[in-house]
């Protein structure tokens, strides 16, 4: 799985002469889970719906696993959870998902069975014959990640998949998505970036209508030197900052937040920089409550100088 | 096996057909359109048919009607179907504007279309909607003339061929006069974003078309022609011919609709989802 599946050149797309995306260029290539992030507004959503063949770029040309977005070539190969797409109210949901499939070339009793197997991957089999307008948020949130994995796609894009669902049910589409990302391709808009963190292994940031020109892996080290995240319970940050700065081979430290700690240090002076920070917090009887090898996402993405 | 542009519109018929017979929304439609034509049937038509039965040898019955402009109701064989093709001529226009104003508008605004256009092309989709629609009004036609055929030969069932005659010219025809209706709902379905505003827009623009035309060919005379782009331009030289006659204007709905459909595909290919 090597190929370019998304290429993006100079896509831009304006609403009413508001610019959303500027001469946005990208390529993806088949493989792991891709996070999409970005401010609100930063056009994140305006990208997928283009990729998905919802809207027209103003200019600029896509192509998506060969084809133009809507060819009906690509249908059965690309599926999407949209933002905010309802289900008609007059059908079951079980109904309309077999519509769905029977639209992908399912058969009849196909069709019926695949609804089944959808509804059963995000724990609503129950919810088979019932309306779209009984359910809560959360449960609409799962039926239409259910809409997408319908068949076997190669490319999935889902437009902010886990916002409004209780951590069970994130948790419950962050192992769909692993599994499922041994066949498909996923593209996951989010702002969760910790939920895009433990999911993806690139990122691509938006902001303000243009696209990051690197795509940021998420679990690379920086350069030569190294960085651990730290996070406290409630502790004396100076007193801690200053134990820190005194451990051999760190270059610096610093508090981004309250409680958290980031620490950066040479590998090549001290490669066991998590065992040494561990030791010094017990000596001291502070308590930790995370300790993670690199930075997080959000410093990665929005914090790094 | 991938579904092509015909299995598509295949799939998009049945459904739609399953909304308006399985549905309780359907149903409701259902109810209140054989309400209506209960007493549209019973009353107007039975007793009208009556009255044309009792007069049409008589001369003076001729000129009445003729000065009423209904003279074409003695044209048919069958005075009840006489009186249906005057009705259906005003009665499934105006359903037709109600009932087709919500093709894709609805369904779009709700983001329930964009289910469907990951599997569907976007001409599938306009294609599969309009082909719906026209295939339910061609099912709610007939089932009113099985139910006039049926009163016509209750009464006197030597009349069953003659009838059954009139009523597949009717039929056919109606079919054909709603082709253009339909097609400027979906062409505006396709444009705004509700049933509601579709309706207003078709009420507007044929007023303002039909208003234009009159006004500029009064200038002009050679551009009153274009009246023939307004749907339902030929209803009244439809209503004075009877039976097959009534075939003779099929070219103008036929024409009408390859025009409307072309111009709500553009659109649909251009409408953000």
């Amino acid at each position: 799985m090597s190929r370019s599946i998304i290429q993006c050149q100079d896509v831009s797309h304006s609403y009413s002469g508001k610019l959303a995306l500027k001469r946005v260029s990208f390529e993806i290539i088949a493989g792991e889970p891709i996070g999409l992030v970005g401010p609100n507004g930063a056009g994140k959503t305006t990208l997928l719906s283009i990729l998905c063949g919802f809207l027209m770029p103003s200019s600029g040309t896509v192509t998506i696993l060969g084809h133009k977005p809507g060819d009906s070539r690509l249908c059965g190969k690309i599926s999407a959870l949209p933002q905010d797409a309802k289900f008609d109210p007059a059908f079951t949901i079980g109904e309309q998902l077999a519509f769905l499939a029977r639209l992908q070339g399912f058969e009849v009793e196909q069709s019926r069975q695949e609804a089944e197997r959808v509804l059963e991957a995000v724990a609503l089999k129950q919810m088979l014959s019932a309306k779209p307008d009984t359910l809560s948020h959360g449960m609409a949130k799962r039926v239409a990640i259910a809409q997408a994995l319908i068949g076997s796609p190669e490319l999935i894009l889902l437009d902010e998949p886990t916002a409004g669902l209780d951590p069970v049910n994130t948790r419950n589409i962050r192992s769909i998505i692993m599994e499922q990302a041994k066949n498909s391709t996923f593209i996951i808009s989010s702002h969760d970036l910790a939920e895009l963190g433990r999911v993806c292994q690139k990122v691509l940031l938006l902001e303000n209508g243009v696209m990051s020109p690197m795509q940021h892996n998420v679990a690379e080290t920086e350069g030569s030197t190294g960085f651990i995240t730290l996070q406290m319970e409630a502790c004396a940050a100076d007193e801690l900052m200053k134990a820190l700065q005194e451990l051999k081979g760190v270059i610096q430290v610093s508090n981004p937040q309250k409680n958290e700690f980031l620490v950066e240090y040479l590998p090549e002076k001290a490669p066991q920089m998590d065992i040494e920070i561990l030791t010094c917090l017990a000596k001291r009887h502070w308590h930790y409550r995370q300790l993670t090898r690199g930075k997080s996402l959000e410093e990665k993405l929005f914090f790094t100088d | 096996m991938r579904p092509n542009f015909i299995n598509h519109n295949l799939l998009i018929c049945q459904f739609e057909l399953k909304r308006l017979f399985a549905t309780r929304k359907g149903w409701l439609y259902l109810a209140t359109y054989f309400i209506v034509w209960y007493f549209i049937l019973f009353y107007p038509i039975r007793y009208a048919a009556d009255l044309l039965d009792e007069h049409r040898s008589s001369a003076h019955a001729g000129s009445f009607f003729e000065f009423l402009g209904f003279g074409s109701l003695l044209d048919w064989s069958i005075p009840a179907f006489g009186v249906y093709w005057h009705f259906s001529l005003i009665f499934f226009p105006m359903m037709s504007v109600a009932i087709a104003a919500d093709q894709t508008c609805s369904d779009r605004e709700r983001g329930t279309l964009r289910f469907l256009a990951l599997r569907v092309s976007r001409n599938g989709l306009f294609f599969g909607r309009y082909i719906s629609f026209m295939v339910i009004q061609f099912l709610l036609i007939l089932l009113t003339l099985l139910a006039t055929l049926l009163i016509v030969v209750f009464r006197d069932a030597s009349l069953f061929f003659e009838a059954f005659n009139n009523a597949s010219s009717i039929l056919i025809n109606l079919f054909l006069v709603l082709l253009p209706f339909t097609a400027l709902m979906a062409d505006l379905s396709a444009t705004v974003k509700s049933a509601r505003q579709a309706t207003v827009w078709a009420i507007l623009i044929w007023s303002f078309l039909a208003g234009i035309i009159s006004a500029l060919s009064s200038y002009l005379p050679v551009l009153g022609q274009l009246k023939i782009l307004i749907p339902g331009y030929q209803l009244s030289r439809l209503a004075q011919l009877s039976e097959w006659e009534t075939l003779q204007l099929a070219y103008i709905p036929v024409l009408q609709a390859i025009i409307l459909l072309i111009i709500g595909r553009w659109i649909m290919q251009r409408q953000a989802l």
